[in-house]
């Protein structure tokens, strides 16, 4: 069939930004452009650029593979890759139980995938064990906006709101190097010289607040939350809330302001490192902003660098307490946000890819919510699944005794991305079956009993969930490589197998009204949206989206302007006092490690180290040393360093800059094998949320004397061997 | 378990947070009795008060509301029976106890001065102490009508108080018999820094001179005589001349006191069954004073009593208890572990100072192998906060330890924000793209005349547009100044 000539409207295939691009397809390749849109306004960065090189990635999988007796992995049919995994599956099933089958999903999928692998999950294969990758990366912020708010949606607001703001205080997000084109809406800020950016490094985001465009607020690494509470504690005691708006709005402030009344900025300074000045500027700044005291408006947004923490949801519990106290939340020019990681983080946490809901955000242990989708999946509710293991529990509890024996993963590529990686690798190898649904042989993939080759992108319909809780058509613009099969005929064909109950459409459109079926009447409700509403309209809506009897739901750009969907309607101060971080610093391990990403890489860079442009520009992994710890060390740039915790090493090439402080070093995340800093980092969880510790643990640096540079290794790999993009020699 | 506390104070009332967070099993059925009829606040914050920042409502704590919880306010502990186990209060009531713990805080020393004693140990109209949230009151009341206060003793708290009636308006001048300021952080070099930032904020600062005796007519203060003869007249007297701990009731109750009461590394005193921390409890390693070690010693007594220990916390060992850091608006002082002039010699010690008085700033660390054991920062700004999170955490020192005493300047690559002239070739212009000056002067010299030709050729500007502004200025320098192309 040919694809008409003109191009196809559709959106990038990385971070939660979803930059609108128009893909052409020109003699048989897809050529990328930026498309006009409120959130990237034509702009794509280096990886949105170059994003089609994926599509060609020369080790693409086109063919199922099965490991044979010899241990090699070796080419076979569909019909015998299917059967095997269902055959295996079954025997699992009859001898230890539903729940030894356990299925790992990610932020990456769409959302009709994310709603399908939910339902396969409970109903194909029974199992309570599901959990996905979105529990490193939005979990925390989740768990403090359910509780304080009522409703998680990453921004409540339209990202272009934040143009309008004289302060934006963010904390923990390095958007310039994670979705550049998001740092055109902070413009307003800088030029109001209200941009506050809270990062224990001086990222390419906390330069955007030098030269008078704001302040950089440097903490010691894990003591984000003692930093937060200092702002409460000077809104509170300077008298800077909105009295009106707390008193009719919210609960609980009391407690909120009891617990500021202890962390006196001269406490916070001697525990955070961030000095008395520093934090009352930010709060005098982020206070003349605010409404009620006739500002333009401030926002507070966080990311990763203070939600993975053990306490995440603490953390992400004050910043809410401090845009509450500030009057911000529900009012139209400022409010609190959590900036989503993954592509389709939003989605793929609300249609029932997490260990304890169901789709429509709905909780897995309500009632009513079974009821309702086991009549939308036409089940008796009784057959639904309780509460799965959170990722970092599952993954723990592979192959070991009561634990899974199988693993079916879709969209991740954990022995990258998961802390204490090599314990996670340990953990799958212990597995009777683990496979792996992959575009790419990625380092998981690479340990699979079965891999099957999957679509991406540009190569199938459906529909992403963008950091601001708008859905956005994903279009196909080119045919798939031929052997390579949609991830929804997967799970209808091992349904069949399986003999599982229910209907297992595999066109995206029609999952999709399923999945709007499913989430009517949850918190998170499409059900008044389709592909042909969102295609005629060529406009991406807001959930929550009702369906109507008559004029069609405009859908919901801003939350909470009226009320909380709280039982009283009111948002919460949830209060929780600092504990910490796990594993403070002492002699055996002085140095603080915190991990991050760079501009040319997502995540486990399965996707991105196969792109030359952007391996080229950013080749290997590194880790940053300030001079003075440098000099301690003998490093000079260039060294190849070994950072070492409790859980294990990674070695990397040395960047000597002042941009950390001395006390700390950092790692970028996106490389495989001994360069790889998840290796180190830690895999304690926080209580609420289930969130692992990436962004702070205790280290050793030292110097690897070793004259011989890294080895570079092609930029892909084959299957079957240990290789990995980047090789250090041991 | 009947689980009493005496004293709901800073160190009580967090006591009591600490050991029912902990007590998850029920164990404790937990009695608080204390003296003063509000609720428990952080004294350390009335300074802020008195200067007119906080008001009196924000410096309210935690008040745990907890079934097992019974808080007796505005009730005095008169006695107690250690024989019966029982705690008798002024009021006749008797509460059984089968663990006791004294919380009882310290109260402002009031030194025997002549003028002072007003009969029956009461104060003559003018003076006061600050230590409770009464005290804050009167002050602020007094200041409304004084024409200069006049603060005895320059310790944190008499730094403090003098800083916080000088932000009200009212001139103030500091009486200190020692020879250096906060004699017990500073020694005579830091002390001279730090006077003579003080006549900027108002306090005019009376060092080596004594008051002799307070002048008072009437029953009303009317000024200060210094030892030097001189007469400061004033209607306002703050006393900070230290504090003594509240040792009444374990005194009467036979408990070895000297100081304090006498605990052991863990709070117990000689009775097993009854512990003290905070101000009127004296531990072997000596009271700071500071609320960090009372806080340090509630956990601790927490975990001992429920049985619970928390992971090792970089301020639980022992370090970290006593960074000082002086609430005083113009003035920046923050001393932490060995600091002041009357420490002893060490010879494992290595002192690097920054002697900077002319520009009011003057920094001291004390090394000891790798460890940074004390500093003294006066004027420090940042560097005393680096300090602090490196004397907390045990950091250990740079190989030389005078980077300790100074912010390096920045090192990094410059972004391109200089002028297009000086910009060097691998300066990134445009981030989101990964553009270099260098890249841009290439597609120049290949034709690109327009910021739009510039961005087809190298995607400069096609991410956050940011760099916009740059690329225009890069583009009209290279109009003008593009080298000849460069047969590469």
């Amino acid at each position: 069939m040919a694809r008409p000539p003109q191009a196809v409207a559709s959106h990038c295939p990385y971070c939660a930004l979803q930059c609108a691009q128009s893909l052409t397809l020109c003699s048989g390749t897809v050529e990328v452009a930026g498309r006009d849109f409120p959130t990237n306004r034509g702009g794509l960065c280096q990886k949105g650029w170059t994003s089609a090189a994926v599509l060609r990635a020369p080790d693409r999988l086109t063919t199922p593979l099965v490991r044979g007796r010899s241990g090699e992995i070796e080419p076979t049919s569909w019909d015998a890759a299917l059967d095997l995994i269902a055959m295996r599956l079954k025997e699992i099933r009859d001898t230890h139980g539903p729940d030894a089958v356990a299925v790992f999903g990610g932020g990456g999928l769409t959302n009709e995938k994310a709603y399908q692998l939910g339902k396969f999950a409970r109903i194909a294969l029974g199992t309570a064990n599901i959990d996905y990758n979105g529990r490193f990366c939005m979990s925390s912020a989740v768990a403090a906006m359910n509780r304080s708010l009522g409703v998680d949606r990453g921004l409540p607001f339209p990202l272009t709101d934040l143009g309008g703001a004289d302060a934006i205080l963010l904390l923990g997000s390095n958007l310039a190097e994670t979705m550049p084109p998001a740092v055109a809406h902070l413009a307003g800020a800088r030029a109001a010289g209200g941009l506050i950016v809270v990062d224990p490094r001086a990222s390419a985001t906390a330069r955007l607040a030098d030269d008078g465009a704001g302040l950089h607020l440097q903490p010691v690494p894990g003591t984000d939350l003692p930093v937060l509470l200092g702002l409460l504690h000077v809104v509170f005691a300077e008298g800077l809330t909105d009295a009106a708006y707390v008193a009719q709005r919210t609960t609980g402030a009391e407690d909120a302001r009891r617990l500021a009344a202890s962390w006196w900025p001269a406490r916070v300074e001697a525990v955070t490192g961030v000095s008395e000045v520093q934090l009352r500027a930010a709060a005098h700044h982020l206070a003349a902003a605010s409404p009620s005291r006739g500002g333009s408006g401030a926002y507070v947004l966080t990311g990763r660098g203070v939600e993975q923490s053990s306490q995440g949801t603490a953390t992400v519990g004050a910043a809410i307490n401090l845009a509450l106290a500030l009057g911000l939340v529900g009012r139209v020019g400022s409010g609190y946000g959590a900036i989503t990681g993954q592509g389709n983080g939003q989605g793929g946490r609300e249609h029932g890819q997490k260990s304890d809901q169901l789709p429509g955000y709905r909780m897995i242990d309500d009632p009513a919510a079974r009821a309702h989708v086991a009549d939308v999946w036409g089940v008796d509710p009784a057959i639904i699944p309780g509460k799965g293991r959170p990722a970092v529990e599952l993954l723990d509890s592979l192959g070991r005794e009561g634990g899974p024996r199988a693993l079916l993963v879709h969209g991740a590529n954990l022995r990258v991305s998961a802390p204490n990686a090599r314990h996670v690798t340990d953990r799958l190898d212990a597995l009777d079956l683990l496979v792996v649904c992959d575009v790419v042989p990625s380092e998981t993939a690479q340990r699979a009993d079965v891999v099957l080759p999957v679509l991406q992108w540009a190569e199938e319909e459906g529909t992403m969930t963008s950091l601001e809780g708008r859905i956005l058509r994903r279009r196909k613009a080119i045919e798939p490589p031929a052997g390579a099969r949609s991830e929804l005929w997967v799970w209808s064909e091992l349904a069949s197998r399986l003999g599982a109950p229910g209907v297992w459409e595999i066109d995206a459109a029609l999952v999709f009204d399923e999945l709007a079926r499913a989430s009517a009447g949850g918190r998170a409700d499409y059900s008044g949206l389709s592909h042909a509403r969102l295609d005629a309209e060529d406009a991406a809506v807001h959930w929550p989206c009702p369906a109507t009897d008559g004029v069609p739901h405009p859908g919901t750009p801003r939350l909470f302007l009226d009320d909380f969907p709280t039982p009283d309607g009111r948002a919460r101060f949830v209060v929780a006092d600092d504990v910490g971080p796990a594993e403070a610093t002492g002699p055996d391990a002085p140095t603080h490690l915190v991990t991050g990403r760079v501009l040319q890489h997502y995540q486990s860079g399965a996707q991105t180290r196969r792109v030359a442009e952007l391996a080229g520009a950013s080749p290997e992994p590194f880790v940053e040393v300030h001079p003075v710890l440098a000099d301690r060390h003998g490093i000079e740039p260039g060294d190849l360093v070994e950072v070492t915790s409790a859980r294990g090493s990674a070695r990397a090439i040395a960047r000597v800059t002042d941009a950390v402080r001395p006390d700390t070093v950092f790692m970028p995340f996106h490389w495989a094998g001994v360069g790889s800093a998840n290796r180190v980092t830690n895999d304690v969880t926080d209580p609420v949320s289930g969130m692992p510790e990436f962004k702070v643990c205790a280290v050793t640096v030292a110097r690897l004397d070793l004259a011989a540079p890294p080895t570079r290794a092609p930029a892909t790999t084959g299957l079957g061997r240990a290789a990995t993009a980047t090789e250090v020699p041991t | 378990m009947r689980l009493v506390v005496i004293g709901n104070g800073l160190v009580g009332s967090r006591f009591v947070e600490d050991v029912l967070a902990r007590d998850t099993t029920g164990k404790y059925d937990v009695t608080v009795i204390g003296a003063e009829g509000c609720e428990p606040y952080n004294r350390v914050l009335l300074s802020e008060v008195v200067a007119g920042r906080y008001d009196l409502t924000s410096l309210t704590l935690p008040s745990p509301d907890h079934p097992r919880l019974t808080v007796l306010r505005g009730t005095s502990a008169a006695a107690v029976d250690r024989e019966d186990r029982v705690v008798t209060t002024t009021d006749g009531s008797r509460h059984r106890y089968d663990q006791l713990v004294l919380a009882t805080g310290a109260s402002a020393r009031i030194p025997p001065l002549p003028g002072l004693d007003h009969g029956g140990g009461t104060l003559p109209v003018g003076v006061h102490a600050l230590r409770t949230i009464d005290d804050a009151r009167e002050i602020i009341a007094a200041t409304l009508n004084a024409r200069r206060a006049v603060v005895l003793g320059a310790g944190v708290l008499g730094i403090e108080a003098a800083s916080a009636l000088a932000q009200r308006g009212c001139p103030v001048t500091i009486v200190h018999p020692a020879d250096a300021l906060m004699e017990r952080q500073l020694d005579t070099a830091a002390s001279t820094v730090l006077a003579s930032a003080m006549p900027h904020v108002g306090i005019t600062p009376r060092i080596g001179v004594g008051a002799e005796a307070a002048i008072v007519a009437d029953g009303r203060l009317t000024g200060i005589r210094l030892t030097d003869g001189e007469v400061v007249e004033s209607d306002l007297l703050v006393v900070a001349t230290g504090t003594t701990a509240n040792l009444g009731i374990a005194h009467d109750a036979g408990l070895p006191c000297e100081r304090g009461v006498l605990v052991d590394e863990a709070g117990m005193t000689a009775d097993r069954r009854v512990f003290a921390i905070g101000d009127c409890a004296q531990p072997p390693e000596g009271a700071t004073g500071l609320v960090a070690q009372g806080w340090d010693q509630a956990r601790a007594l927490a975990e001992r009593l429920t049985g619970t220990s928390a992971p090792a916390r970089p301020d639980r060992n022992g370090s970290g208890l006593d960074v000082v850091r002086v609430k005083a608006h113009g003035l920046d002082v923050v001393t932490m572990g060995v600091c002041g002039g009357a420490r002893p010699e060490d010879r494992r010690q290595r002192t690097l100072r920054l002697s900077d008085p002319d520009a009011g700033r003057h920094v001291e660390v004390v090394v000891e192998g790798d460890r940074l054991v004390g500093a003294t920062c006066v004027g420090a700004g940042q560097v005393a906060a680096d300090l602090v999170a490196a004397y907390t955490r045990r950091t250990p020192v740079p190989r030389d330890p005078a980077h300790l005493l100074l912010n390096a300047l920045a090192t990094s690559a410059p972004m391109a924000s200089g002028e297009p002239e000086t910009l060097p070739d691998d300066a990134t212009v445009c981030r989101c793209n990964g553009v270099t000056k260098a890249d841009l002067s290439a597609a120049h010299a290949c034709g690109a005349r327009s910021v739009e030709d510039l961005a087809a050729a190298t995607r400069a500007t096609t991410g956050c547009g940011g760099c916009r502004d740059e690329v225009c200025g890069l583009l009209d320098w290279l109009d003008t100044h593009a080298p000849a192309p460069s047969p590469t």
